[in-house]
């Protein structure tokens, strides 16, 4: 028997198998440490925060929920938000993600360690994701080996798909949803190969967890009915599926119905329908294969044939008749985006405006998921190979969310870990082959080596042991990488353990790698590509995903770090300096914010549930003063808070999100606001060519109230956009400005009260500024009293 | 029981007091000057008594605060002039004027001759007159008090001096039916400084004080801030497996100059600064002393971390060495603080426990000294709270306060890895200024199995982790056997 390169042969197999375990968990916990301390990198370089917008509001449910308990929580109706109308918080949240952080609080505090709030939600993503990586090597196993396994759960661990949505500090659904996906769809896999009702419930009892995490759940809920479907239409119904299906079904949508915010939803949204109709399906099928083993085989094709037609139609025209009185409710504008991209922009602009809904640019596949993209669609054709009802799984996941993350940018999260799982599969078999010792033989014995080569096997694959550990630890070693020690130390293990693999290899065994170098190559190459892999990941998660967005961060010409705290600076003086009642109005972005740092009433925040309260804020942003006015009055807004980044170059401000605002009202009110007049002879400028409708409005004139002055009579730039703004800034006589932070981003207005002699506040401040009055027309008091 | 003999009279004599108190001869001011330095929020009065015994064996020298100064004075000592060591005081209010009794060093003879220096700080004594001002303009404030000193004796010749840092005084107040003891007019004002009196031959009786006495007050510029911590919340952990001694303050501060006249400007603010003319009631940074050997200083609100502070570390020195130089903290608030706002904080640091823990070996005894307080140049706490958290399992506490607290008390705390939790003594203060940075004191006993708590726990925490896993992978529980 040839062998590349010599083996130890003086080994027990207890002494392997129990080095091989250790080694896979001592793999499986640095891989852990690598996904938790690389998305620390945002509580380094910034500090302990929560990010970005919605976080903010999980945060704040999260201490409602810490502070006074679960049923406070659950029946909390917060008068703030949407001020006047209020939120019932308990009944349109997910409330996992709190509730999770809620039992890690309390846990904690009983073990008498007393951890702040902040820092469990800033931490839960990262902790979740070494979960998420040991549900992704479980997953893997059941697919391939456990060397796939410590792969994959290496790529999940670390891959910058995933790592986007769970640094520290992003403390959203996600966060802890993609490991609930990955472990339901493992507990899924698991109950369908055993046909094991415990393994169901263990995935319906996970795909709760799910449905009370995150709004996504709607992935699982189409995944698993479909995979049931194709394995069904591939005839490979058997009784495992059947009590795999019903079980997760049963208690999983049964259970799924506690959660408040999806209440009735499984059975009266068409996207639920799928699941409903696989189960009606699956019990249809079953009750065929009763009948068939009672009755005659001809008797049974006519009954199978009418039987099938009929209830098939049945179902059909039941959900459309359903659906049509309105027991069901059609697709709803978010499913229908997903199939025309147009779509929302047309008729859902709300949707259309956060940026994360666009469709996804091709560079951001590499971005996000470097050498795998390319490995992803080997490990799929790996799939078709070995073609077990799990793979069948995987292929299926591959197609769905490959076509939804094209769609969608923040979908990429759906797609991130089926990538993982088969570019695992495709570089552990890559690696499995060039690892194998076994030469193969020469053509003139081949007949003699397939008979000789299974029993041969065992006494070479298992003394392989201790030469590939040695290599394994060199290599952790040498480059401290997770998956090199994964990839080699799975091949171990699978040498160690699968016989069958050399089993299946033996009649193949005339095909395969001679010599040392030609493996040296190629697993050179390999390891080369994991090590780009990793510095890639590095930078993207450092450079890309880490920072808080809350904070800003700008070099200094001599590298020097500044950090730009203007948000949090301007949501500090709100809630120390003014009345505890005072509403602000900004655009949505910053309600979720304004709630949690300044703990003021908000008109608008990032539940974006009621579009004509955002159109309403659209409108007074988008009209002149004297319009905006009454509309903000009528609101009992106190400050108007907006984003301006003209003065540092900060792109993200309100002036670049005015044409949403402005599209937003437009759809609410066409006759008022029209995006055309915002547009000078079809360019968007802010400069002295600006559309009169631009000039005069609110934004406008919030955004550059006295900028101009700050550059001493030269001529002043707006940095975000380059242009020239006038030398005469506008003028305010319906607000005045109350604050605005340290570099201009976040200016803050106060709506003047009433004038006390009952006159419009325009000609109220012209007398006060010495100017005649041209007209003396009575409108004005009386508007001023309708206002 | 000597000591309550000792007590008897002294109460007999206050109770006594008021009813003769006025037309007491024991003693006469042969003179009185009064210095009253005007600041923000703290005010510092000095008044020399020029004293001579009148009645052989005199032991005891009364001096009379009215009610009104009393309230405002938060810390009060009486000293001989040139010396340094403070004397014995008893306070009695039952009269109209607040009744201090002094008792001097050594009885003075018939026409023995000594001068005492009475120093008090006042706080809340000034307020911002106008009470609203713009950005721009600046800060005036006004301060009150009477004309003349009140004694229980006879007073030949009295002066009331009032400095104002700023030479800027708007105006000031002038006496009026007072020609008869002025020789040198009733008033007279040098640059800051304003001066009352010389008053010769005041009697100071009730009938005088009834005719004469008068408020006088001064309306003056200040350059600084007039800064209120409403309330300070100090705790001090000590980790003897840390070896750390760790401080923290959440601290409410709020501007109590005059309010902001209409709103703020970021480009007024912006071009003040550019011209160096920030206007005096704009807080826009200050700087704390901290002890030397400080680590880990932080600076946070409700918010997070607030990155506008630099801290500049001094080496530690060692124990009772006095300390060259602090380490100073430089602390910027997220937004500047003007007139009428507030901004609420907490700063925390570490110090080496060496540094302000003693071991007494023979007897087993730690003994640790916190400070009541940092100090803000100006400020005034309003309300504080210190709060000592030993370490668990600490027992023999005792304790003792620089000044007399408003209550103290003992708790208990738990914290990280603690299994019965650690003792904390807790002080509570109100109106301190710079006179109360002092140090309480408070001394325990730790035993070594105490010591040894929080391992063992550990200890035993993992090793029945262990155990478990240990068990849990050997027992089977599988109903079919493969």
């Amino acid at each position: 028997m040839p062998a590349a390169y010599p083996l130890p042969s003086d080994l027990s197999p207890a002494t392997v198998t129990n080095t091989a375990s250790l080694l896979r968990i001592i793999a499986l916990a640095l891989i852990s440490g690598a996904a938790i301390a690389s998305r620390l990198f945002a509580v380094i370089n910034f500090e302990s925060i929560i990010h970005e917008f919605d976080p903010w509001f999980n945060y704040r449910a999260t201490k409602v929920l810490a502070s006074q308990g679960f049923y406070e929580f659950w029946n909390w109706f917060d008068p703030t938000a949407w001020y006047p109308l209020g939120r019932v918080v308990g009944g349109t949240i997910y409330p996992g993600l709190m509730a999770t952080s809620g039992v890690i609080y309390n846990l904690l505090h009983a073990l008498n360690l007393p951890v702040d709030i902040r820092n469990i939600c800033v931490l839960l993503a990262p902790g979740f994701s070494a979960l998420t990586a040991w549900a992704t090597y479980m997953f893997t196993k059941e697919l391939k080996d456990e060397s796939a396994g410590l792969l994959a759960a290496a790529f999940i661990g670390i891959v910058p798909g995933y790592i986007s949505r769970s640094v520290a500090g992003s403390y959203d659904n996600e966060a802890i949803a993609i490991f609930l996906l990955m472990f339901t769809f493992y507990a899924w896999i698991k109950a369908l190969k055993q046909g094991s009702a415990f393994w169901g419930t263990v995935a319906a009892v996970f795909y709760f967890y799910m449905v009370a995490a995150w709004g996504g759940y709607a992935f699982i809920t189409n995944m698993i009915p479909l995979h049931a479907l194709v394995l069904l239409l591939m005839g490979r119904f058997t009784g495992r599926l059947y009590v795999a299906y019903s079980s997760w079904y049963a208690i999983g949508t049964l259970s799924s119905m506690q959660v408040p915010f999806v209440g009735f939803q499984p059975i009266r949204t068409s996207e639920h329908m799928a699941a409903l109709g696989v189960f009606g399906l699956l019990q249809i099928v079953a009750f065929a294969q009763l009948v068939r083993a009672h009755v005659s085989s001809k008797q049974f094709q006519e009954l199978l044939f009418t039987a099938v037609i009929s209830l098939g139609l049945i179902g059909f025209f039941g959900i459309v008749g359903l659906t049509y009185k309105g027991w069901i409710a059609p697709w709803t504008g978010r499913f229908y985006s997903l199939w025309d991209t147009g779509y929302a922009k047309k008729y859902i602009p709300i949707i259309a405006s956060v940026s994360e809904h666009q469709p996804t640019a091709w560079p951001s596949f590499f971005m996000d998921l470097h050498f795998l993209i390319f490995l992803f669609p080997a490990g799929v054709v790996m799939c078709f190979r070995t073609l077990r009802d799990e793979h069948v799984f995987v292929i299926i996941y591959a197609v769905v969310a490959s076509y939804f993350a094209g769609v969608m940018v923040r979908l990429m999260l759906t797609l991130t870990p089926v990538v993982c799982v088969s570019a695992a599969v495709a570089l552990s078999s890559l690696m499995d082959t060039y690892l194998d010792p076994t030469e193969p033989n020469a053509e003139d014995d081949t007949s003699d080596s397939s008979s000789t080569h299974p029993t041969g096997t065992t006494p070479t694959t298992t003394p392989a042991t201790p030469a590939t550990n040695k290599k394994a630890k060199k290599n952790k070693e040498k480059e401290k990488e997770k998956e090199s020690t994964g990839g080699v130390l799975g091949e171990l293990v699978s040498n160690v353990a699968s016989s069958a693999v050399a089993a299946k290899s033996a009649p193949t065994a005339e095909k395969g790698v001679f010599g040392i170098d030609t493996r040296l190559i190629v697993l050179l190459n390999s390891l080369g590509l994991l090590l780009f892999f990793v510095v890639h990941c590095t930078w993207a998660t450092s450079n890309a995903y880490s920072s808080p967005s809350v904070v800003l961060s700008s070099t200094g010409s001599d590298g020097s770090k500044n950090l730009i705290d203007d948000f949090r600076e301007a949501y500090h003086w709100l809630r120390q300096n003014t009345a505890e009642d005072a509403v602000v109005m900004s655009w949505w972005d910053y309600g979720y914010q304004i709630a949690g740092m300044a703990d003021r009433p908000t008109l608008v925040d990032n539940n974006t549930w009621n579009n004509t309260h955002i159109a309403t804020v659209g409108k007074a942003m988008a009209s002149p003063e004297d319009i905006a006015y009454p509309i903000l009055r009528k609101h009992d807004v106190s400050y108007v808070l907006i984003i301006f980044g003209g003065l540092i170059g900060y792109s993200g401000d309100d002036i670049n999100k005015f044409l949403w605002m402005v599209r937003i009202a437009q759809g609410v009110w066409p006759d008022e606001i029209q995006e055309p007049n915002y547009f000078n002879r079809g360019e968007y400028r802010v400069d002295s060519e600006a559309a009169p409708a631009m000039r005069d409005s609110l934004m406008y004139k919030m955004s550059y109230y006295r900028f101009a002055e700050l550059f001493g009579g030269q001529q002043p730039v707006d940095r975000v956009r380059g242009q020239h703004v006038p030398i005469q800034g506008p003028t305010l006589d319906y607000l005045e400005e109350a604050y605005t932070s340290e570099n201009w981003i976040v200016r803050i207005y106060e709506v003047k009260k009433d004038d006390v002699l009952g006159r419009d506040l325009k000609i109220a401040n012209a007398f006060n500024q010495g100017k005649k009055r041209k007209r003396t027309k009575p409108v004005s008091r009386r508007k001023a009293i309708s206002a | 029981m000597a000591r309550r003999w000792w007590t008897f009279p002294l109460l007999l004599v206050s109770a006594l007091a008021p009813s003769f108190s006025l037309a007491d001869l024991a003693f006469e001011n042969t003179a009185i000057v009064r210095t009253i330095e005007l600041g923000g929020s703290l005010v510092h009065v000095s008044t020399t008594y020029a004293v001579k015994a009148l009645e052989p064996g005199q032991s005891t020298y009364q001096i009379a605060i009215s009610k009104d100064e009393r309230a405002k004075t938060s810390w009060l000592e009486v000293k001989v002039k040139g010396r340094t060591t403070p004397l014995e005081l008893s306070e009695d209010e039952s009269s109209t004027e607040h009744l201090l009794s002094v008792s001097l060093p050594k009885a003075l003879g018939v026409n023995g001759t000594l001068n005492l220096v009475l120093e008090t700080v006042q706080t809340h004594a000034t307020h911002p007159f106008p009470e609203q001002a713009t950005q721009k303009e600046p800060q005036l404030l006004k301060y009150t008090t009477d004309l003349f000193t009140s004694s229980p004796y006879t007073t030949l010749v009295q002066r009331t001096k009032i400095k104002s840092l700023a030479p800027n005084v708007i105006s000031y107040t002038t006496p009026h039916d007072v020609d008869s003891f002025a020789r040198d007019g009733t008033v007279t004002r040098s640059g800051g400084t304003i001066t009352y009196g010389p008053y010769h031959d005041t009697q100071t009786d009730a009938d005088f004080m009834a005719k004469y006495q008068q408020p006088i007050s001064v309306h003056y510029s200040f350059d600084h801030p007039v800064l209120e911590i409403e309330t300070l919340r100090r705790t001090a952990e000590i980790s003897h497996w840390g070896s750390n001694l760790n401080i923290e303050d959440k601290i409410h501060l709020h501007n109590a100059g005059p309010a902001l006249k209409g709103h703020f400007s970021r480009l007024e603010y912006q071009s003040q600064n550019y011209h160096r003319k920030q206007s005096p009631h704009i807080l826009s940074d200050f700087a704390l002393h901290l002890p030397p050997g400080v680590t880990n200083a932080y600076f946070y609100d409700q918010n997070g971390n607030v990155s506008t502070s630099h801290l500049r570390a001094a080496p530690s020195v060692a124990k009772g060495s006095k300390a060259i130089q602090y380490s100073v903290l430089e602390l910027r608030p997220r937004y500047p603080v003007l007139g009428g706002w507030n901004y609420s904080y907490t700063i925390g640091f570490d110090t080496p426990l060496q540094d302000s823990v003693g071991y007494d070996a023979k007897n087993g005894v730690y003994m640790v000294g916190v400070p009541v307080m940092t100090n803000i140049a100006g400020t005034v706490v309003n309300d504080a709270e210190v709060k000592i958290i030993l370490p668990e399992g600490a027992t023999y506490v005792e304790f003792v306060s620089p000044f007399p607290a408003l209550s103290s008390s003992m708790s208990t705390h738990i914290s990280y890895l603690d299994t019965t939790g650690r003792p904390a003594v807790t002080f509570t203060y109100k109106d301190l200024t710079y006179k109360h940075t002092g140090i309480i004191y408070v001394s325990y006993q730790v035993p070594l199995s105490a010591h040894l708590k929080k391992a063992m726990s550990v200890g035993a925490a993992f090793f029945s982790l262990f155990a478990f896993a240990f068990m849990a992978r050997r027992v089977d529980l599988k109903l079919h056997k493969k």
